[in-house]
């Protein structure tokens, strides 16, 4: 098993530091965060094995592409057809955001259940969220790979057009970097909840991102939903992390929140929003996740030690 | 200290006896082991409600948005209904991978496994008490999505054969349940990579067993999943007797074939498990591999 | 003449590792007698779950024979299944999910009991193990102590002829442990003929318990016999620890005595510091000749405050047979697994 990689890479001091001892903040937490990601490369992401490359970053996310391109041709007729290139972005990039999801959800799962971990990390002086979040990080790369392939496919087998040339670069690396940190807060918010629940949560977390592909405008626009959904699509930081990236890759292409009818349009008086609106829409919707998320998992966090959930397996 | 001093069961039968079972002895056991399995399941299902939220309300959300995909692009409303159909068959095969597939390696880290097999019963017991209890769990959600699904999005079945119908969805169920046991005992053999296969079932399956839109539409690639894929074979046959008024693409057998299908299919797999169970018990039993070694 | 309860004939055991195969059991003869309470005794790596796992049929030999009431654990293992159970340390089968109650009759329907006979069978158990406080409680809540002997209810639903512990008191703590293994003990009294294997790296637990015991290393049976057998092999000599007021002309005047062997100040006696009592360790050649040391003691005025005979304790046992000590062993073995 990978876990001797958790053994610092950290030269042992050769006589007493204070400093060390009392923990040094930043550089204890960098550290830290850099094990934790390298430990999860090598329990999950094992780039190395062409087999879990090809399901986890080729199979999968394509599949999912396929579905739905599938769906629209059944239906055929010129809508279906315009449809397409919406639909692949959308699913390449929900591949992502579940692979986000669900990496910090099964980190517990899998310490808790499999390798009987959970306690020991626990324990550790490391700060757990920090462990947590760097395994999930990991497995971001993997779902990185995933989307990239599937958007690849998609231009050069399902015909969707696209120009390098044309993306907005300043936009695209804004919106990335801020949607991530939105995925790996709602990750944590599962982490938070399956800490609490049995061994068979494995398909709990992609039950999670099942429901938010419904409000988050990945595969069609939210201005087919009822007003109350379109609402809390609009507060979901996935739903402008996708309107982001969309606009970045295809300037000007139709976009996910807006539209006739929608209930973006109805308020704030245009069509759909532009770059500026949607990094500040990200921004906030991204803050109040995080703090919610955060808030859950501390909650949850204080639970399990109080009940020592964390050393229990729970299968039936 | 009295219980045990008074726990003389079987009084006055010897060791060889006590090992001496009948046939009916031998049979009850099995199946009350069955029962033995099926129980925590059950018991799981009220003790931990969770699942009512992440195994019922949340899927549904997620086939929602599927009906919401084809409402976008204007499509008939009996393609609402092939969404919702196979959102509930999504239930039983989800089951199949992570609660039938994922299971025995998962009994094996706890221990129970070497339990089990010390135990008297057949092993088969143990799988078929799995899958029943698994039936239970899936059945109910099965049911609320179509429920709610029936509700919200207003699919109505237009059904000739009530009859065929029933009995397709239960060879459907027969069928995946076989397939999960021999899964179970692949994966045990394959140890923690069968993780990453489970993963494989899910997402490129559903593409190929037509998971939101009538199989046939794969042509050749459909054709071979109904042949091989319970969960395409049983879907499709559902969807033929459930909407009878759709106009449905041509491609795909008759139901009646696809019954003959899934009978196959269901003794084949569990011929199939019976026999890697037997096999990998004495391969275990041979290479030391019954139980995980934690110290 | 009925068969024995454990019959084993040559076994040996040889798992395939990397770098190289390890020869876990290496000709092991084995006899015990139906109603023994029989002790396999060693450090890690031994061998000793390696032999209990192949009488539990979970686990083919590499050569040999091994019978469990005449049932050869080859061919006849459904017939051995019947009549025995065993119960490791540590062991965390079962679903957290259940309480207590509910596991256990879980798995009395492993053995066949009806659903109501196994009610009976669980309520009785519960009680008589004293978990009744915990029986509506979660499994996944149990302490280490009443996880055990909930595991311990488990390994007697069926009434087993024979039953496998291996090393069930590891990781409790002392009154735990003692507890658990009055519950054996009773269990086993209550009725004639039901036989015990255990294991144990624990030297007083296989003394407490066993009628006979077996010390492993390395794959290998060192010596087999009651724990008082095994002792004798070692004394040779009777060893005393003497309590004294005071002695005038220290330790030398009784090494003059005939039959005194040795006699030293013993280390760390209490009150060394303030000298009020002179505690020490007596050789001698036999018990007869403590009378004369009695003799001399009086004649020099020194009052006997106390007089123990040391008994050898196992672990003198293993020194003797295998020349280090239990301690080495176990780092030795942690070395190799590490
Ligand atoms: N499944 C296995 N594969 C490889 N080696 C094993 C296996 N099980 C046990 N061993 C090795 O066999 C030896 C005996 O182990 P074991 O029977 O567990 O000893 P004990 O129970 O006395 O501690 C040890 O060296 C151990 O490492
Ligand atoms: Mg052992």
């Amino acid at each position: 098993m990978a876990v001797s990689a958790t053994s610092a890479p950290v030269p042992a001091p050769a006589r007493f530091d204070f400093a060390k001892a009392e923990g040094n903040g930043i550089r204890d937490f960098l550290r830290t965060f850099a094990v934790a990601v390298r430990l999860g490369w090598q329990l999950e992401a094992n780039w190395t094995d062409p087999l879990l490359f090809f399901i986890y970053s080729v199979a999968k996310p394509v599949s999912s592409a396929l579905i739905l391109v599938v769906m629209l041709e059944v239906i055929g007729g010129p809508s279906g057809r315009a449809f397409r290139p919406f639909v692949v972005v959308g699913s390449a990039l929900w591949s992502f955001v579940v692979s986000g999801i669900a990496g910090l959800a099964f980190s517990i799962l899998e310490d808790r259940e499999r390798f009987r971990m959970l306690k020991y990390v626990y324990v550790s002086p490391s700060d757990f969220l920090t462990v947590l979040v760097g395994r999930g990080v990991a497995r971001v790369g993997v779902g990185l790979a995933g989307a990239a392939i599937t958007v690849a496919v998609g231009v050069v087998v399902l015909g969707v057009p696209f120009d390098l040339g044309s993306v907005n670069w300043p936009l695209f690396v804004t919106v990335f970097l801020l949607g991530l940190w939105s995925i790996v807060a709602v990750g944590l918010l599962m982490a938070g909840v399956v800490i609490q629940t049995r061994q068979e949560s494995w398909s709990y977390p992609e039950a999670f991102a099942g429901a938010l592909f419904l409000v988050a405008g990945a595969v069609f626009p939210l201005a087919v939903l009822p007003a109350l959904v379109q609402v809390i699509g609009l507060l979901t930081p996935l739903s402008w992390w996708i309107a982001g990236i969309r606009e970045a890759l295809f300037p000007g292409g139709p976009g996910s929140i807006g539209g006739a009818g929608s209930v973006f349009a109805g308020a704030f008086g245009h069509a759909q929003p532009g770059p500026l609106e949607i990094v500040l829409a990200l921004m906030a919707t991204g803050a109040i996740a995080t703090l919610g998320a955060v808030a859950v998992f501390r909650v949850s966090d204080r639970r399990a030690k109080q009940a020592g959930l964390y050393d229990r397996t729970t299968g039936s | 200290m009295a219980g045990i001093i008074d726990l003389v069961g079987r009084a006055g039968i010897g060791p060889h006896e006590a090992a001496d079972w009948s046939r009916r002895q031998e049979l009850m056991t099995d199946l009350r082991s069955v029962r033995g399995r099926a129980y925590p399941r059950v018991i799981g299902l009220a003790r931990e409600p969770s699942w009512v939220l992440f195994e019922i309300l949340l899927p549904f959300l997620a086939t929602a948005a599927f009906v919401f995909v084809y409402r976008a692009i204007g499509a008939p409303q009996e393609y609402v209904g092939f969404v919702v159909l196979g959102g509930a068959l999504t239930a039983f095969w989800l089951n199949v991978i992570w609660m039938m597939a994922n299971q025995l390696y998962w009994e094996k880290s706890q221990g129970n496994l070497e339990l089990y097999f010390a135990a008297p019963m057949h092993f088969m017991s143990i799988l078929f008490g799995m899958a029943i209890g698994g039936i239970v769990m899936s059945t109910t959600r099965a049911a609320t999505v179509l429920l709610i699904a029936g509700l919200v999005f207003g699919v109505t079945f237009s059904v000739d054969q009530w009859a065929l119908l029933l009995g397709v969805f239960l060879l459907t169920l027969a069928a995946l349940y076989g397939l999960g046991m021999v899964l179970a005992s692949l994966f045990l053999v394959w140890g923690r990579e069968a993780w990453h296969m489970g993963q494989m079932l899910t997402e490129p399956v559903y593409f190929v067993s037509g998971l939101n839109f009538p199989v046939a539409r794969l042509g050749f690639l459909g054709a071979l999943s109904v042949a091989f894929i319970p969960l395409a074979t049983g879907l499709d046959a559902m969807r033929q007797l459930a909407f009878t008024d759709a106009a449905f693409p041509l491609g795909t057998p008759d139901p009646l074939l696809e019954v003959a299908i899934l009978t196959v299919m269901t003794v084949v797999s569990i011929l199939a498990a019976r026999w890697m169970l037997i096999t990998m018990e004495r391969r275990a039993r041979r290479d030391g591999r019954l139980s995980i070694r934690w110290q | 003449m009925p068969p024995l309860a454990i019959e084993v004939r040559g076994i040996r055991r040889v798992y395939s590792a990397k770098p190289a195969p390890v020869v876990a059991l290496d000709r092991v003869d084995l006899h015990v007698a139906p109603g023994e309470f029989f002790g396999l005794l060693g450090p890690n790596g031994a061998g000793k779950t390696t032999l209990i796992k192949i009488l539990t049929t979970l686990l083919l030999p590499s050569a040999g024979t091994a019978r469990v009431f005449g049932f050869d654990v080859e061919r006849d293992t459904k017939k051995i299944r019947r009549i025995m159970n065993m119960v490791a340390g540590g062991e965390q089968s079962g679903y957290g999910i259940l309480t207590v109650r509910e596991q256990l009759w879980m798995f009395t329907q492993f053995y066949g009991l009806a659903g109501g006979d196994g009610w009976r069978r669980v309520d009785e158990l519960i009680e008589a193990v004293g978990l009744t406080e915990q029986r509506i409680q979660r499994v996944s809540t149990l302490s280490t102590g009443q996880r055990q002997k909930m595991n311990l209810a488990r390994g007697l639903l069926n009434d087993p002829w024979i039953l496998f512990l291996d090393e069930p008191t590891l990781g409790l703590d002392v009154s735990a442990a003692r507890s658990l293994r009055e519950l054996i003990v009773d269990w086993k009294r209550a009725v004639p003929g039901r036989t015990i294997l255990l294991t144990t790296h624990y030297m007083a637990e296989a003394d407490e318990l066993c009628d006979r015991i077996a010390i492993v290393d390395h794959g290998r049976i060192l010596a087999i016999g009651s724990p008082d057998e095994l002792k004798r092999r070692v004394q040779r000599e009777s060893i005393f620890r003497l309590e004294l007021d005071h002695l005038d002309g220290g330790v030398a005047t009784l090494v003059r005595l005939p039959g005194v062997v040795s006699a030293s100040e013993a280390a760390g006696a209490i009150d060394a510091a303030t000298r009020q009592t002179v505690v020490m360790n007596l050789v001698l050649e036999d018990d007869g000749v403590l009378g004369q040391v009695v003799g001399a003691l009086a004649r020099t005025g020194s009052e006997i405050l106390g007089l123990r005979k040391s008994e050898p304790t196992l672990e003198d046992v293993f020194v003797e047979l295998v020349g280090r000590g239990f301690a080495e062993s176990d780092a030795e073995a942690a070395g190799k697994a590490g």
